[in-house]
């Protein structure tokens, strides 16, 4: 797989938790990438992004929801 | 035509170009012989104690059969009493009213020793001085030159000395052999200065003789560092001037030196904030009468450009050189191939394929060897159009991306989201 389409496989993991209502909770980076935890009410999800692509894309994300609230 | 005259700190001059302080403003005559080609300015080469030379002092890196992409030189600063510079910078600024002289100068760092220079000096007319903290060979053994530049303290109080006597505008010529040039700039300003200078020549060993097992040059089987200069400094050089025209605590003309060999160099010089340029190298390489085509060609560029005076080009690039973290991290360019120019050499495939991101692939259409680029993989580094020996054949365009975010507006907005435990 290249590496777009590993970033294109994380950046749609990412929009398919946005369209369920989840919203960007905390973000975490360190060596091995970013650790995003997405929160809808109670329910709790993490991902793991490892591509460049999908970390940059998330930075998009967290703008966009940060301006919605 | 455009007006060419500049103006540092309020030393003006006919034009832009001026010889730095070196081999080639050893005399009079020389310099003489320069104005007469149309050289606008001649900083006199440096003025100190007089000094002994040893012989075998120059040595040149060619490069691909580029004679003189680097220069490196272990030549000190004068050998000829001062009395006799002196006089002949006499003699050749009243034959040569209009055209600019500076003297550079170097001696200990004690005060009376700049004060008592820079008295005798200014009394025979020159235009302004340039202090040489730059000079990394053989002096700064003695704690003069780059030894003292190096030193940010040493910098601010030998300025201040030589502010306090003089009365034409002082330069303070900086040294590339420093982490930062800034934090020195800073020094020169603190203590002074009216504009600054740089670069001076970089620490250097043009190389070893494969047979002989002697360095180039070598003195009686020795060798010792130099100072390199000539076109393979440019890019140093350019970064210096720009890093110091955008400090907003250097509010000092620049006068730009390192590697500039032609019009178009001096324009980005100018265009990254100096106000004038010094050139040594590409003089010594093919004498005084590159000046003439210099000054035409800098003339044409800024009549096309619709400017009056070449002062109008100064700094004009400034603000468009920043820091990494105020880079759009989205913005991005790709690779694209024209087929009906490329020449199917492979270079940009090998070079993408072995040291960059595996984008370019070959492909034969109609029994033709094609390349294409996977634009979705291209991350837009430019090797495969750096590596292209064929212009045209590669251009790199730019891909509508996601919005704008530079690092350090996505850290600020990390940071409200940070998270203080590890997320798993």
């Amino acid at each position: 797989m290249s590496a777009y389409e590993e970033a294109v496989l994380e950046m749609k993991n990412i929009d398919s938790l946005l369209s369920q209502g989840y919203d960007i909770a905390h973000v975490y980076e360190n060596l091995s990438g970013m650790f995003v935890e997405l929160k809808k009410d109670e329910e709790r999800e993490n991902v793991q992004l490892l591509t460049a692509d999908a970390r940059k894309y998330l930075s998009i994300k967290l703008r966009e929801q940060a301006a919605d609230n | 035509m455009a007006d060419l005259r500049i103006n540092l700190a309020g030393i003006e001059s006919p034009n832009p170009f001026w010889l730095a302080s070196a081999p080639p403003t050893n005399t009079g005559y020389q310099v003489q012989r320069a104005f007469e080609a149309g050289w606008g300015g001649a900083v006199w080469k440096t003025l100190g104690d007089p000094i002994l030379n040893v012989s075998s002092r120059f040595a040149a890196v060619n490069f691909n059969g580029q004679r003189v992409a680097g220069f490196n030189n272990i030549e000190l600063i004068t050998d000829r009493p001062l009395e006799v510079n002196l006089q002949e910078i006499y003699e050749t600024k009243k034959r040569f009213p209009n055209h600019t002289i500076i003297a550079s100068l170097m001696v200990e760092p004690r005060q009376e020793k700049w004060h008592e220079i820079v008295k005798r000096v200014e009394d025979v007319g020159v235009d302004g001085l340039e202090l040489n903290f730059g000079c990394p060979h053989g002096m700064a053994e003695r704690g003069m030159g780059s030894a003292s530049g190096q030193v940010p303290e040493l910098v601010e109080k030998q300025t201040f000395w030589v502010k306090e006597v003089a009365k034409t505008p002082v330069i303070v010529k900086l040294t590339p052999n420093i982490t930062d040039i800034t934090v020195t700039a800073e020094a020169a300003v603190a203590g002074g200065a009216d504009a600054i200078s740089m670069i001076n020549t970089i620490n250097s060993l043009a190389g070893v003789d494969l047979d002989s097992w002697n360095t180039v040059p070598n003195v009686a089987g020795k060798g010792a560092h130099g100072g390199y200069c000539g076109p393979a400094v440019k890019p140093i050089a350019l970064n210096m001037v720009a890093e110091c025209a955008r400090s907003p605590h250097i509010n000092v003309p620049i006068s730009g030196i390192g590697g500039i060999s032609n019009w178009r160099d001096a324009a980005e010089f100018m265009l990254m904030g100096s106000s004038c340029v010094q050139i040594c190298t590409a003089a010594m390489h093919h004498g005084f009468g590159i000046v003439e085509d210099m000054i035409d060609g800098l003339s044409n560029y800024l009549d096309e450009k619709g400017l009056a005076s070449v002062m109008d080009l100064v700094g004009r690039s400034v603000q468009r050189y920043s820091s990494w973290g105020d880079l759009d991290l989205n913005y991005k360019v790709v690779a694209q191939i024209n087929n009906d120019v490329c020449i199917n050499c492979n270079k940009c495939h090998i070079a993408c394929e072995d040291t960059s991101h595996q984008c370019i692939d070959l492909y034969t259409e109609s029994g033709r060897p094609m390349l294409k680029v996977r634009e979705d993989d291209c991350v837009g580094c430019n090797l495969c159009s750096i590596v292209c020996p064929v212009d045209g054949a590669i251009t790199m365009v730019e891909k509508k991306g996601l919005s704008p975010m530079t690092w350090n507006e996505r850290q600020a907005l990390m940071g409200q989201y940070a998270s203080t435990t590890i997320l798993k």
